[in-house]
């Protein structure tokens, strides 16, 4: 049995859920419902729960609030919203779970099986610490992102990767170290968690960090060199695009 | 009056030589002429040849073939003849003593002249323009003219023009009092004139000199020069000289006193004189003679003869003022010319000026009318680009309210409410939840302007399973994407066929009382792609009994989005809607475009 405590400043979502995990997560046991920070911190401290239902929007404060109040060590943490683009954006990048309010049944059941199989990787505290990093007030110094592999996850700054390359359904990712993680994840994820970070597709394999494009090339699409001397094919589609982009940066 | 004379002397040796020889065939010219009709440089030398035989019995007459003459070689761009024609006719106002009109033709004639390679023309034209301003006591122009005359001469070897011109030159030197170099000239001419053995130029030259000692006061040597002179003239029958010789030998047997003498030369000349009509010559030898009568006490006959002088030498001199009225006149025309040319050098200067002025006020102008323009251009086109921006928005915010219509929000929520009411909860739920999910989808896309194909068909997808819940009769779909099409990588304007595809449910299906289907087929069209809504619901007649359109809102914003996208991207778009035996087919053509 896993202890689970949901917590939700609306009642009926509260009730919502509990219906859910209860018809579709019987393992789940439901140990508290708070619908304040201040309840729920009580209550982790208490029930030392397995997972946490956690929405984004609690009152005045969020979620994420609460986690940067809480010993998140060895708790797994679902987050519910309804519709929040940042909040999500921040929650993709730290690779954390989310449901969408109304929860969709299949997507909870999915959403729980996940969370069993890599609850012994025990890399959710890192997750965590990734997005209270991220969100932290006028961080502008480093931006980081969790990134899902055949191991587990790693974490890395945006501003550390050179580029990404398209590997099937995998992707290989060149750090300015010269190491290379490979990710389990397509390049189309990247490019949409990333495409605001500077960022930008300028091939169907090639997903490339503007900061480190030293020249482009003119040609049909032409090539853009990188820092650590590589040269990436730029699609003929993309170029004028790109252009603008370069352009806008400088 | 004495340079005159010899002034006139040569100009008749200048020309007659020919003249005269050819005189009697002027008729057989005539003929020619009359023979030989057709326009050409053929007619043009006989015309001229015929004018210049005419130079001295007909001058008048021979005007009208020099005009012809000087048509034919325009015509013809025959340069020579159109010079030679015009020499002639300098020739006849010459001899008509008009010249100034003389002048003017011998002007032209040399500027065509030099145009050819005849030289020996160039040079007589030469000699002809000296003998005029001569004539006309312009002495340093008639030099000049000499001048060149002697040196095309000499170039061309030509001994007879060598000699006129040494003559000539001479006769100007006399004139101006520079008697040493008018003789040192005269015996150079002499001198070649015996070379060439030209007796008549060997007896005009001979008294010539005879003169220039004459008026530098050896009249001795002239003495001896004029008897030399009357002989020579006499040896070539030259009445015109000897006369002329005669009189001087009689002017100075006066001077010397020797009446007698003076006497019998002066008779002779007078009969020399009336037997050729040499008037000049006539009015000197009464001279002689009257001085003579006066010596010897007879004093009637003495002013009779004088009587006669007087009288001859007015109508010479009648003559004389004719000249000098012509040099009058040409002086007073030369300074208007230049005055004329002064004042066309100030015109054009000052309309010079006035364009300069003018174009620079134009170009002002077309600059601050340029600017205007562009000012008024940048205004229309920021204009237009914000009324494009404007429709832009409008539409998209319109194919929002589309998307999200109302009345399907409201029957979906009607349809939740029916479930629950039947106590089926799980359907409740269910459509619930894939409500939420499509309306958080359209919001999500209704931001972008272009999705993939794969997104935007898993939406139609989604929206079809929604409705399928909800219908009472059975709806079945298939979605058709050709191979040749990578939905991943083709991209699309977000839930353009949604307004079709609620057409075909809510306005074919709905009201059916079977199964319905919808089909839609995307497929590649040259570079654009082509989505097709098709269904076999009850067709467009029925739907609008009578005659509105139930739908037409849906695809006026899709018509719009398409009128968009044309504009940008410069493409063919279109919608078209077809009636089938059963139901409707709706084709949307819009460019084909890939992401990468």
């Amino acid at each position: 049995m896993l202890k689970a405590i949901l917590i939700d400043d609306e009642q009926h979502c509260i009730n919502r859920l509990e219906g859910l995990l209860r018809k579709n997560a019987p393992d789940i046991e439901i140990v508290a419902r708070c619908k304040t920070i201040e309840g729920a911190k009580s209550e982790i401290s208490l029930q030392s729960p397995d997972i946490l239902f956690l929405d984004v929007q609690l009152g005045r404060d969020t979620g994420f609030d609460l986690l940067s109040q809480i010993n998140y060590t060895d708790i797994e943490v679902i987050f519910t919203t309804s519709y929040d683009k940042y909040a999500l954006k921040a929650i993709k990048f730290s690779a954390l779970d989310f449901l969408l309010k109304p929860i969709d049944r299949s997507d909870l059941s999915h959403a729980i099986q996940k969370l069993k199989r890599y609850r012994n990787l025990r890399d959710t505290s890192k997750k965590i610490e990734v997005l209270l990093s991220n969100i932290k007030e006028n961080n502008t110094s480093s931006e980081r992102i969790a990134i899902p592999t055949l191991e587990g996850y790693t974490m890395v700054d945006t501003r550390d990767i050179i580029r990404f390359q398209s590997d099937a359904n995998y992707s290989h990712i060149h750090l300015k170290s010269n190491n290379k993680i490979t990710a389990s994840k397509t390049i189309k994820y990247f490019e949409e968690i990333l495409a605001h970070r500077n960022f930008f597709r300028v091939h169907k394999s090639h997903l490339v960090n503007l900061s480190y494009v030293e020249t482009y090339v003119k040609g049909k699409g032409g090539y853009i060199t990188l820092n650590d001397g590589t040269k990436i094919e730029v699609a003929v589609r993309r170029k004028e695009e790109l252009i603008k982009k370069l352009i806008s940066k400088t | 009056m004495n340079i005159k004379k010899t002034i006139v002397l040569f100009l008749i040796f200048c020309a007659p030589i020919l003249g005269f020889a050819q005189e009697k065939s002027i008729d057989s010219l005539k003929n020619e002429l009359g023979k030989h009709t057709e326009n050409d440089t053929l007619r043009a030398a006989l015309l001229i040849k015929l004018a210049e035989n005419m130079t001295y019995s007909s001058p008048n007459e021979a005007f009208r073939y020099i005009e012809e003459a000087i048509t034919i070689s325009s015509k013809e761009k025959w340069i020579e003849g159109k010079a030679m024609s015009y020499r002639q006719k300098g020739n006849l106002f010459y001899v008509l003593a008009d010249n100034l009109k003389a002048l003017d033709m011998y002007q032209k004639a040399l500027v065509l002249s030099q145009m050819t390679s005849n030289k020996q023309l160039e040079s007589g034209l030469l000699g002809n323009l000296g003998n005029i301003h001569a004539d006309l006591k312009e002495y340093d122009q008639a030099l000049n003219n000499y001048r060149a005359y002697l040196a095309t001469a000499q170039t061309l070897g030509s001994r007879a023009d060598e000699i006129k011109a040494l003559s000539n030159i001479a006769i100007i030197y006399n004139d101006t009092g520079k008697f040493d170099e008018g003789v040192s000239f005269l015996e150079k001419a002499l001198a070649l004139a015996k070379l060439e053995g030209n007796d008549l130029f060997i007896a005009a030259i001979t008294n010539n000199l005879a003169l220039a000692y004459k008026n530098s006061g050896q009249q001795e040597k002239a003495l001896r020069f004029y008897k030399e002179a009357v002989d020579l003239a006499q040896g070539i029958d030259n009445k015109y000289i000897e006369a002329s010789a005669l009189n001087s030998i009689g002017k100075i047997n006066v001077l010397l006193k020797k009446f007698s003498v003076a006497e019998k030369n002066a008779n002779k000349a007078l009969s020399l004189s009336k037997e050729i009509g040499a008037i000049e010559w006539e009015s000197d030898s009464w001279q002689v003679l009257s001085q003579v009568y006066e010596h010897y006490g007879k004093n009637a006959e003495a002013l009779k003869a004088y009587k006669e002088h007087v009288q001859l030498k007015d109508s010479v001199l009648s003559e004389e003022k004719k000249s000098e009225l012509t040099r009058k006149e040409m002086q007073f025309q030369m300074e208007r010319q230049e005055a004329m040319a002064l004042e066309e050098i100030k015109r054009q200067q000052f309309v010079k000026n006035g364009y300069l002025v003018g174009a620079i006020f134009l170009a002002l102008i077309s600059i601050i009318a340029y600017v205007l323009y562009k000012r008024r251009r940048d205004a229309m086109e920021e204009r237009k680009v914000a009324e494009f921006n404007a429709k832009v928005a409008e539409t998209e915010l319109k194919a929002l309210r589309s998307q999200m219509n109302p009345h399907f929000i409201f029957n979906s929520l009607n349809a939740i409410s029916d479930f629950i009411s039947r106590n089926d909860m799980e359907q409740a739920d269910d459509y619930l939840v894939k409500f939420a999910k499509l309306t958080r989808s359209i919001l999500e896309n209704s931001e972008k302007k272009w999705i993939t194909l794969e997104e935007d068909l898993e939406l139609m997808e989604l929206y079809m399973q929604i409705e399928t819940l909800r219908l009472v009769n059975k709806l079945t779909y298939r979605i058709a994407v050709s191979e040749s099409i990578d939905p991943d990588n083709t991209l699309i304007p977000p839930l353009m066929l949604q307004p079709f595809i609620e057409n075909s449910i809510w306005h074919g299906i709905a009201p059916k009382n079977s199964n319905g289907k919808i089909d839609i087929i995307i497929q590649k069209k040259g570079n654009m792609l082509l989505c097709v809504v098709e269904d076999n619901g009850i067709g467009r007649p029925k739907t609008s009994p009578n005659g509105i359109k139930k739908n037409p809102l849906g695809l006026k914003i899709t018509a719009n989005r398409i009128e968009i996208i044309n504009k940008i991207k410069n493409t063919d778009g279109s919608i078209k809607l077809l009636d089938k035996k059963e139901g409707v087919r709706v084709e949307v053509l819009i460019p084909l475009e890939i992401k990468f």
